[in-house]
């Protein structure tokens, strides 16, 4: 049998790939159903052919990534049985209720999404453009579900009460040492506190710049080529929207959602920080983001002990790849609108333009990788973490473990070999989600003769 | 049976009853698409491939429903029933991990990538990816099917006392015993002759109503292949399906007692009231193999001819028949959500005395594994009511829809396209 902190640590490279590959289609999902439904719109307004074939096109892009996105959350969804499957208990006694809601969400998706694909111009159009904009509150609806259900992973919510069986002597069937439950039944709700709307607008706004940005980096490839029309059409709404989104995420609700993780999760923080000392110190820079003073005084990072403390390089992802690389890309994005919107800037944007191509979608995954390895390893190794004031020392954090005895399956016997497998499918997905829509949208079909309408 | 285990039962039985349809014709038309396209190839006959093309965006449209519900099926699972799937999570986890790796993950792109490269790719080369995209489909019942084995009979199963356990036992399984499951082959056969049976049967049905009103050429393709397949394959279902009956009478009482209306005569007196089965399904039965009759008849009849009347009457017969074996399978084993069968039983009586025994089966009880005193969303169900049926008129709204996208999916004929790209 192999070593079980190896499994551990094969398990959650399997899960991280596959949560992030699952974030990069459901983002992209949602990025190209908003644009198929302001496409729609536009041409609905303005009567601008140029439109009607965007939106077409990106409600082509949006059902290939749906279908796709869909089997991989699944495919997560069943790694929660199979991986860490003690979690299941915890979704039964605590956080069922966003999952239960989700189910109307994913209704609304799977009946609207194809009736929007297969409609085009055999219904009225603004009845047509109704249907799309449904799929597109499905898709929206469902994100808020799943990212509530992070959110408390990252915070509980208030009124949630955690149960450590095993140092009660206790277990259910010798499988689950851990429960977690609400003090009343309608504390279920507490799940949608504000601070998981926090969370949540945060992730939802994320995930439109990443797939925006992609957008943005294919169509100014294109019209560097090619100069068409619709090119600068879509990136005079692409690109100014992607600067304002990045600078609401970074100074209203990643301000916000700093203020909450100082209050709930101080070893967090400091792991994010990079606040590597021992003990109270003053950090005047943090000091002044989170209190508007330079005196506050942190515990830092070594003030816990080494078996619960997130690991060191959350910091780099934080600090450098997501606030880093979002400064930048609001930075960059700002400028490029200008110049679309009102040709300001000209000099300095004009040259660039080429390098930006690469540069707006790879800042952005960067960003969006930053913030999702920050969130979710710097509450490593608990979820659903709860902060508990301690009167000689840093506060207590607690929560479920996910290591053996919390939320493991005791019984997984997961090789390296099988892990390489999962992790070759995880990435093939996308690729595959990749090849489907440049299938779909640029190359020309070879045989001619049996072609009939999609 | 007390009300929260209805409510339970219902929303379960819901979601299976629309989830199961759908995947059943997903998975038959993965079989039965590239034989169209391979019976069109030989015959050098494109409207054989325009029959397949028509079908695939039908394909596709249900894969996405079939899998959402699917999904839904679990978080009822995970949701009302969370020590039950935790467990089976635990104790089945590679079955789990087989049917998502190698089914969920590749199918659903593979199903993608097969109705977008229609007339895009080599024709031998397209019928090879359709035949390769079937072998990875049926992975999945195959790995399913098993959790289904183990709920009639759950051989492999090891149930130790532990004091410190709440339920008062452990829990473990021999996964290469849990394979011999005796109703397993016969359960899986039947699911895959049965699929294929019934999507041949409604494509034949929906394609005799259209042949009948406007005597296209395309709709009697459909007609007769649909036709021909259903029988052969309706023939190998039926016989798969004695067998699993035998299997389930010999090793799942409280399913044989529910399903034929009378205890196993092999029970002893003494057992039958741990056994008795919640319900009595047994006019279930009898009124599936009525409307299997009616279906035969149907596709007897569509080889040569083309009756409006009786394809509609077979049509809901071949749903009303494939949605009632599956509530007969999945409700007639209550009150238990797995039957203890009675060899386990008594070697638990043998090894650890009879109360452990029915400590045991109690604890399987759907009721027990509801676990109403942790569960939070039964919980809150209680306590606003409102929730619940707030989604019970939802989950009809969604119904009628659903419905209402199965009509256009069905009645829309898609048209040749002049050129290439529009």
């Amino acid at each position: 049998m192999p070593d079980p902190s190896i499994q551990l640590d094969l398990a959650r490279l399997v899960s991280a790939v596959g949560v992030l590959a699952h974030l990069s289609l459901a983002s992209s999902f949602l990025g190209a159903i908003a644009l198929a439904v302001i496409g729609e719109y536009i041409w609905l307004r303005r009567q601008d052919k140029e439109w009607l074939d965007l939106a077409k096109k990106f409600n082509i892009v949006a059902t290939i990534f749906f279908g796709v996105g869909a089997a991989f959350g699944t495919l997560v969804e069943f790694g929660l049985v199979t991986i860490w499957s003690n979690f299941i208990a915890i979704i039964g006694t605590a956080i069922a209720l966003p999952f239960f809601l989700e189910l109307f969400a994913f209704l609304f998706e799977v009946i609207f999404l194809p009736l929007y694909t297969f409609t085009w111009n055999r219904i009225s159009k603004w009845a047509h453009w109704t249907i799309g904009l449904l799929a597109a509150i499905g898709g929206y609806y469902s994100a808020y579900n799943i990212l509530a259900v992070m959110s408390a992973l990252s915070v509980a919510p208030p009124g949630l009460t955690l149960v450590n069986l095993a140092e009660q002597g206790k277990n259910v069937a010798g499988a689950i040492n851990w429960l977690a439950a609400f003090q009343t039944p309608t504390d279920a709700w507490n799940i949608f506190w504000w601070g998981a709307n926090v969370f949540i607008f945060h992730g939802i706004l994320a995930a439109v710049i990443l797939s925006w940005s992609g957008v943005a980096g294919v169509v100014l490839y294109l019209y560097i080529k090619e100069k068409k029309s619709w090119q600068v059409k879509l990136l005079k709404v692409v690109v100014p929207t992607i600067a304002v989104l990045t600078a609401i995420q970074g100074l209203l609700l990643g301000h916000l959602q700093g203020e909450l993780v100082v209050e709930h999760d101080p070893l967090k923080l400091a792991a994010l920080e990079g606040m590597f000392w021992s003990g109270l110190r003053t950090d005047p820079l943090t000091s002044f983001v989170a209190y508007g003073d330079f005196n506050h005084q942190f515990w830092g990072y070594y003030s816990w002990p080494a078996d619960i403390r997130p690991p060191e390089f959350v910091s780099v992802f934080y600090l450098g790849f997501m606030v880093g690389a979002g400064i930048l890309l609001g930075i960059l994005t700002a400028g490029i609108g200008l110049y679309l919107l009102f040709g300001w800037f000209r000099r300095i944007v004009q040259p660039l333009l080429k390098p930006s191509v690469y540069l707006i979608p790879l800042l952005a995954a960067l960003a969006a990788i930053g913030g999702a390895v920050s969130t979710e390893s710097g509450r490593y190794p608990f979820i659903l973490v709860q902060s508990v004031p301690s009167a000689d020392g840093p506060p207590q954090i607690v929560g479920v473990p996910v290591y053996q005895g919390g939320l493991f399956n005791p019984t997984l016997q997961l090789d390296p070999l099988l892990a390489a497998l999962i992790i070759i499918v995880e990435i093939a997905m996308p690729a595959l989600a990749g090849y489907m829509v440049y299938l779909a949208l640029a190359r020309p079909p070879k045989l001619l003769k049996r072609l009939v309408e999609y | 049976m007390d009300a929260l285990t209805a409510i339970t039962v219902g929303l379960i039985a819901w979601a299976f009853a629309v989830h199961l349809p759908l995947v059943y014709t997903v998975l038959g038309l993965t079989w039965l698409l590239p034989t169209l396209e391979l019976i069109g190839l030989r015959k050098n006959d494109d409207r054989y491939f325009d029959v397949a093309k028509s079908l695939s965006r039908y394909l596709i449209f249900t894969y996405a429903i079939g899998g959402v519900f699917g999904t839904i099926v679990t978080v009822f699972l995970a949701g009302l029933l969370p020590v039950f799937t935790n467990a089976a999570g635990v104790l089945l986890w590679p079955v789990w991990g087989v049917a998502i790796v190698f089914g969920v993950a590749i199918s659903l792109p593979l199903i993608g990538f097969y109705y977008r490269s229609f007339g895009k790719m080599d024709d031998a080369k397209h019928i090879a990816l359709g035949y390769g995209l079937a072998v990875v489909t049926s992975v999945i019942p195959a790995m399913f099917r098993l959790v289904f084995a183990f709920i009639n009979y759950p051989m492999g199963v090891t149930a130790k006392p532990d004091p410190n356990s709440i339920v008062g036992f452990d829990l473990g399984v021999d996964l290469w015993q849990a394979l011999g499951n005796p109703t397993y082959p016969p359960l899986l056969i039947a699911t895959l002759a049965g699929a294929i049976a019934f999507t041949a049967v409604l494509i034949s049905a929906v394609y005799t109503w259209r042949y009948a009103k406007t005597k296209d050429e395309h709709y009697k393709i459909g007609k007769e292949f649909g036709a021909k397949v259903g029988l052969i394959f309706g023939v190998i279902y039926v016989l798969a399906s004695v067998w699993y009956l035998y299997e389930v009478y010999q090793y799942s009482p409280t399913m044989a007692w529910s399903i034929f209306g009378s205890p196993p005569s092999y029970l002893p007196a003494q057992l039958q009231p741990v056994y008795q089965p919640t319900l009595n399904l047994s006019w279930l039965f009898y009124l599936d193999v009525i409307l299997g009759v009616v279906v035969l008849a149907f596709l007897a009849t569509a080889l040569r001819s083309a009756n409006a009347g009786l394809a509609m009457v077979a049509f809901v017969a071949v749903i009303a028949l494939m949605d009632g074996a599956e509530v007969l399978n999945g409700l007639a084993h209550l009150p238990y959500a797995i039957v203890p069968s009675p060899p386990v039983a008594l070697a638990l009586i043998n090894a650890y005395g009879a109360n452990f025994a029915l400590q045991v089966a109690d604890t399987l009880k759907v009721s027990a594994l509801i676990t109403p005193q942790i569960n939070s969303l039964v919980q809150l169900i209680g306590a606003q009511p409102w929730l619940l049926s707030f989604s019970l008129a939802l989950f009809v709204i969604f119904n009628l829809i659903l419905l209402g996208g199965f009509y256009l999916v069905f009645s829309w004929r898609p048209k040749p396209q002049i050129s290439a790209q529009q």
